[in-house]
Parts: structure tokens; sequence; C-alpha cells
């Protein structure tokens, strides 16, 4: 007994000894700056953060930049809290929409960065439209309002990747693809018939559910205003899913799935493990978010891929899935606000990083950025980005609409594609999760 | 010690029945015989452990249900609303009635498969019995995450179930198993059967071991084959056991989390959610951290009332 006391102390001891050389640690002469991210996905944008504050910490002699990587889950799941705690990170990704960055505006735990874009002049990083996704206003209720809280690194897309020599192949004409949705659909069927059974046109996966969250935007922009999704993501009273134009695009999903587009097994394959499993040379086609470009560029060669966004329907505009990356934010109980800035302006918008940014084939969300000459692929993808967000038809992310959304979401496509529900089904289940979730904004 | 005994000696009258020596020294002022409060000293290491990390925690819970909080700012008092949200929550009730399947598999299946098994390793000598034993044990001791890796491997569209199904010639039966709206439930249901019939195993073997070998001769000379054997002599002998397997393996049931979570994650379509998945995507994923205690603490009393039934039947079954 006594020895196991004894034992008790000891780790007691310990532990206040650690904890107090922890706190000492933190009061030296440098300034620490702790950054939290979840852009390293295969590498992402990682080894650009890390080569940024290395220049930034040089340039700014007594100030260690402290670059924290989590995974999406983990980082969105923990960062409330930590925040709240007054012990968490200095400058952190959120995520746009209720789920994530409601929640930091509403308990007031990330600053408004009005000062700061007026300093660096960032409101023309990006379209007016665009700069929505950072804004609430100050209760957290309203979205694509009120002040901006956050600013992006890279853009992101939602196109399609088509696999020239099965085109080819298939009687396609590679320099000569269709431009409307229509003529994407007719050449989807002429890929249908003439590749083997067991190989299919679109290459999906699905498992983490977002596959055809993403898949879809293509077929929707075909059929409905970009506006008008933004608007419902956004919670603009009035606005609705179950529209006639909305479920007669879902009808096409389901029409693709019926016609056997589609690998059987796409609940059950990762959807950047669908990515890998085309850049081996399977399916025709995958659509998907340009953030896996580089896995495709090493699987099928840079010459052998074609990348555009799902063309556009009768209004000519073209569309996607897509927006800026993870939204950056200041905490609000950060002693260095100002030095958050100055890192975020620098990894941002700095030419260093914009370089870096392409050299590790990401889009700066600047669309003022150029990309570099004498990369054909990296034009491809970047001129994809650009058509869409010059077209001002980036849909942003269905799943921001509200907390439970995505589930929703995933469990209605799931549904839909396994002929479960009807597309006016879906509509009405995805509809009802936007109207519970907009009750509660009302009061 | 000695000494101490013959403190004890030299006051004769004070030792009474129930008052064992040693819960006699040191008390002042107290009755013979009376239990002395130093004793609270020696259980409140544990006793502070288990208020402060299970039953303070199991309140807290239950005060949080009567909330509208999102875990982060102000709290709004609602009273019993989150309950009568839970009993009128579709994705709720399917999720309890998946939990009832899922017992089948993790409680049902498993006593039966640990009966026959007992019946097996114990009525005859086996070689390597020890060997058995553990491995059939084994997945009882392995964390859920790296049970889940191991067979979303096996259930894989191009994994060794199929491929085994593809080569005796089933192939019409090969599917991507866990993202099967039919079959991912039962899919996951076996999971389940494979972690937990070890450890009904193992109980039952131990049981046996108390049964007097005298009941087995006697059976033998009355002229009982295996069967007949097995269920007059080792079925009867086991009651408790079998009675504490269906308790354990039930919880286990009910408060399925890692498995499905990582294995699913409550789809395809939600037909796999259980309600501690939907617990955690209410509190962690909708920020609705009232409801997710309101869930939290229905299944709770879920668990308590199935073991309370669970016992209360055994023990009505053992009176008879």
């Amino acid at each position: 007994m006594k020895r196991r006391l004894l034992g008790v102390l000891v780790v007691l001891a310990c532990t206040l000894l650690a904890a107090t050389a922890g706190a000492y640690a933190g009061k030296e002469a440098t300034t620490t700056l702790t950054m939290w991210s979840y852009d390293n996905q295969d590498p992402g944008l990682e080894p650009v953060l890390k080569q940024l504050s290395k220049e930034f910490e040089k340039s700014h002699p007594g100030v260690k930049i402290n670059l924290v990587f989590k995974s999406f889950n983990d980082l969105v799941g923990t960062v409330p809290r930590a925040l709240a705690s007054g012990s968490g990170p200095d400058v952190t990704e959120g995520n746009q929409g209720y789920q994530t960055d409601a929640q930091l505006v509403k308990a007031k735990l990330i600053l408004p960065l009005t000062k700061y874009v007026k300093k660096y002049g960032w409101d023309k990083l990006y379209a007016p439209s665009t700069w929505g996704m950072f804004r609430w206003t100050p209760d957290g209720k309203q979205f694509g309002k009120g002040p901006v809280w956050g600013i992006a690194q890279t853009g992101q897309n939602v196109v399609a990747f088509m696999n020239r020599k099965k085109l080819v192949a298939a009687g396609v004409n590679p320099n000569k693809l269709p431009t409307t949705f229509a003529g994407f659909e007719r050449m989807l069927a002429q890929l249908r018939a003439k590749l083997p059974d067991d190989d299919p046109v679109i290459f999906a996966g699905n498992k983490e559910g977002y596959g055809f969250i993403h898949l879809f935007g293509g077929i929707w922009g075909a059929h409905v205003k970009a506006q008008s999704v933004r608007n419902w993501i956004y919670h603009v009273p009035g606005s609705r899913y179950d529209t006639p134009g909305t479920i007669k695009a879902l009808g096409r999903l389901q029409a693709w799935g019926k016609a056997g587009y589609f690998n059987d097994d796409f609940n059950a394959v990762g959807n950047d493990a669908s990515a890998g499993e085309f850049a081996k040379g399977k399916g025709a086609m995958w659509i998907g978010g340009d953030w896996d470009s580089t896995i495709i560029r090493e699987g099928l060669g840079a010459k052998n891929v074609i990348v555009m966004p799902v063309p556009p329907g009768p209004s000519g505009v073209w569309t996607s899935i897509g927006g800026l990356s993870g939204p950056w934010h200041i905490s609000a109980k950060t002693k260095y606000p100002d030095l958050g800035a100055e890192w975020l302006n620098y990894v941002i918008t700095s030419p260093r990083a914009k370089a870096l940014m392409y050299a590790n084939q990401q889009i700066p969300s600047d669309r003022r950025a150029k990309a570099p000459k004498g990369d054909p692929y990296l034009a491809q993808v970047t001129r994809a980005f650009q058509l869409v967000a010059n077209d001002d038809g980036l849909l942003l992310y269905t799943d921001w609409a509200s907390p439970s959304m995505y589930t929703t979401l995933q469990n209605q496509f799931q549904l839909l594609l396994a002929g479960r529900t009807t597309p006016a089904g879906m509509a009405k289940a995805v509809q009802d999760d936007w109207a519970k979730f907009h009750k509660t904004l009302a009061g | 010690m000695a000494d101490e005994d013959r403190a004890d000696a030299a006051r004769p009258g004070t030792v009474g029945p129930g008052a064992p020596q040693s819960r006699r020294r040191r008390g002042a002022g107290r009755a013979p015989g009376d239990p002395r409060n130093i004793g609270w000293l020696y259980v409140l290491p544990g006793l502070a452990f288990y208020l402060l990390f299970t039953l303070a925690p199991l309140l807290h819970t239950v005060y949080y249900s009567l909330f509208d909080w999102d875990g982060l700012t102000e709290k709004t008092w609602v009273g019993l609303d989150n309950y009568s949200e839970a009993l009128r929550d579709s994705v709720l009730r399917d999720a309890f009635l998946h939990t009832a399947i899922l017992i089948v598999y993790y409680a049902v299946l498993p006593v039966i498969i640990g009966l026959v098994l007992t019946a097996a390793l114990t009525r005859s000598a086996i070689r390597g019995f020890r060997f058995f034993r553990t491995t059939l044990f084994l997945p009882q001791l392995i964390a859920g995450v790296v049970i889940a890796q191991a067979w979303i491997w096996i259930y894989a569209s191009d994994g060794p179930l199929n491929r085994f199904l593809e080569v005796i010639g089933l192939e019409s039966l090969t599917r991507p198993w866990l993202g099967d709206f039919t079959w991912a439930l039962p899919s996951i249901g076996a999971i389940g059967s494979w972690v937990t019939f070890g450890l009904c195993m193992v109980l039952f073997i131990a049981g046996v071991q108390k049964i007097p070998t005298s009941l087995y001769d006697a059976a033998r000379v009355d002229g009982a084959g295996a069967v007949r054997e097995f269920f007059a002599v080792t079925l009867p002998g086991l009651r408790g056991e079998i009675l504490v397997a269906f308790v354990l393996t039930t919880i286990n049931a009910l408060r399925n989390f890692d498995i499905v979570y990582n294995t699913t994650a409550g789809g395809p379509g939600g037909e796999t959610m259980v309600p501690s998945m939907y617990m955690y995507q209410n509190a962690f994923l909708y920020n609705r951290v009232g409801y997710a205690a309101a869930i939290a603490t229905v299944l709770a009393i879920a668990i308590f009332l199935l073991a309370a039934i669970v016992l209360r039947v055994g023990d009505r079954s053992e009176r008879t």
C-alpha cells in the first residue's frame, strides 16, 4: 500500500514538473504561433505551408511557427473546444457551413477579418460572390452575409478526368469534346456501348458518402441556376431543394446508375481510392475533386488525361461543386492576431506562395494567379477551375446547408442509386432536413 | 501479529459472532461488532474514482439531456423535449431495431456456438485443447479498430470472401458486403459473433469443470448418449454461466460503436445505424449535445432494463 502510494506521488510530482516545465518553455523570448491545418492529403498543401513558414520565421526573427497537421475529422471535431479552452491554436482552419464555422462565430471563438481585408487588400483575391462562403452575421445564423471571418488558400473544383486512350478507342474525338450537357450524356452512352461490360464508364467511389455529393454537382448545375443553389446553402428564405430542375437532375443521376455507367461496388470504394483505381486504368472517366489530380497524373501520365468540368445545360453557364479550400481563422483568444494575419497574407497572397502552390499541383485561390508555362496538365486543371469561377458557377458544397446535411445527402444518394427512393422522394427528404434546421435559425 | 493476538486474548468477552478479531483493533467508543468507520477509508480510492468517473458523468449526462445545447454557447432549458423528440425520431427507432437484430448475432449465436464448442472440446480429450481455447478466445483481446480493418479487407469486393465464393463456383453470391443494403447489417453482425463466441466458450468451459463428474457417470450408467448427456447434465449445470454470457454479450451489442463506426459509419442509406453511432453524430457533427445526451440516457436505460430482464428470467428458471 505504502509503495503504491509512493508510486502515485512520484507520478504526480513528475506530471507537475512536466507541466511547469512546459509553462516555462512557453515563456521564452521567442513568440510562438500555433497553426492547425488538415491540408495534408496526399500530400496536399503540407509541404507548401512548411516551406513558407520556415521563410516567415527567417524574415521575422524571434517568431516561431508551430504547424500542427490533423486529419479533417479530427480537426473539425476538436477545434471548437480547443479554441474555447484558451490553449488552442492561434490560427486554424475551420470549415465553411453551419456545422463548424457558424459555431465558431456564434461562440465568439474567432475574430472578424474586416481590418485585415482592408489592410492587405484581400478583397481583390476572390469574386464578390465567392466571399459569401466566409461571411456570417455575428450571431452565426445568417450565412453569406455580414463580416468576413475567414480566408482560403486554394481553389477546389469537382471536374471530369478522362482517359484519352479509352475515349479514342470508343470512337470519341478528344479534340471535339462535347460542350453541352446533352452532348456529354450522348458521349457517356457511346462509351457504355463500346467499353467492355466489366469496365465502368465512370469509376466512382462513395464509401465516405461525398463521392456522389460531389459527382452530382455537374448534373445539378446543368439543370438549375448556380445562384439558386448558393441561396439554398446560405438559407435565403424561400429557397428549396425539391424544385423540378433538381428532381430532373436527380433522375438523370439515377438513370446513369441504371444504365450501368458506374462500377457496382461504389459504396465500398473510398473516393481517393477510386481516383487511384482510375489512375491504374479502370473506367474511362473519373468525376471528382481536382485535389486528386496528382495521383491521376502519376498513374495515367499527363498526356493521357483530359480535364474539364461537366459541360453546361441550356443556360450555357459552366458549373461544378467547388469553392475554396478550408477557411483560415484567427483565434479570438490569441495574443498575436496581427502577426497571425501577416502569416496568412504571406502563405496566401505572396508570389512565392503561389509559385510553391503551383509546384505542388494546387491552384491558388487568388483569381489573378497565372499558371506557370510549360505544364499543359496543370494548365488544364487551372483552366477547368477558372472556367467555372469566371462564370460564377461554383456551387459550393451542398453539405454546408445544415449540420446534418452531410449524413442526409450521403444516405439519400445511396438510397437513390440503389433504387430505394425516387428523385422526388430524395428531394423531399433533403428539403425536410433543410427546413428543420431553417426553423432553428429563425428563433 | 502475535502481539495483537495476545492483546485480543487479554480481553475476553469482546469476541462475538460476526465480529472478526481484526475488526476490533483501535476502535474507540464503538459497540463491539459494529463496522469500523476506517472501512470507508479503504474503499475511498475506488469509491472516489467511481463517483468521479462513472456516477458523476452519468448524472451530468442526464442533466445535459434536459437542455438545448450546442456544446459551446449558452444552454437553454427545454425540460423533457429532447426525450419526446427521441420517441418520435424514426432514425433512432430504426437504430434500436438494428440493435435488436444485432443482439441475435452478438448474443444468441455466440452462446449457441460457445455451447457446441464446449460440448465438443470437453467431451473427449482433444490434442491441442489449450491451443484451440486460446486461439478461439483471441478476437476478444483485439482492439475494435483492428478487427474492423481486418474485416473490411475480408469483405472487400476483391477480398478473400468474394474470392472464395468465386473459387467454389458461387460467383453469383459475390457482392461488396459492407456496401450492400441487405447484407451490410448481417455482415457487421457476423463480425460481432466472431468477436464474442470465444468469450462465451471460455466461460462455459470453466463452468463445465465445476460440474461434478459423478453426474456424467450417472448419466452414462443410465445409458445417455452425447446429446442426452448435454441436455440433461451440461446445459443445466451451465445455467449461471449462460446467464452471465447473455448479459455481457447483450450489453456489447447495445453499445456497439467501434465496429460500426470503422466499417460502415451507419451506411449504406442508414441501414447499419445504431444508437451509439447516432449519439456520436448528434454530439460531434450536428452540435446537438443535449439531444445526444438524451439518446445516451435512453440507451443506458435500455441496457439496464435488458440486463435486468435477462437476470430476472434466469433467476426464475433457476428456482423452478
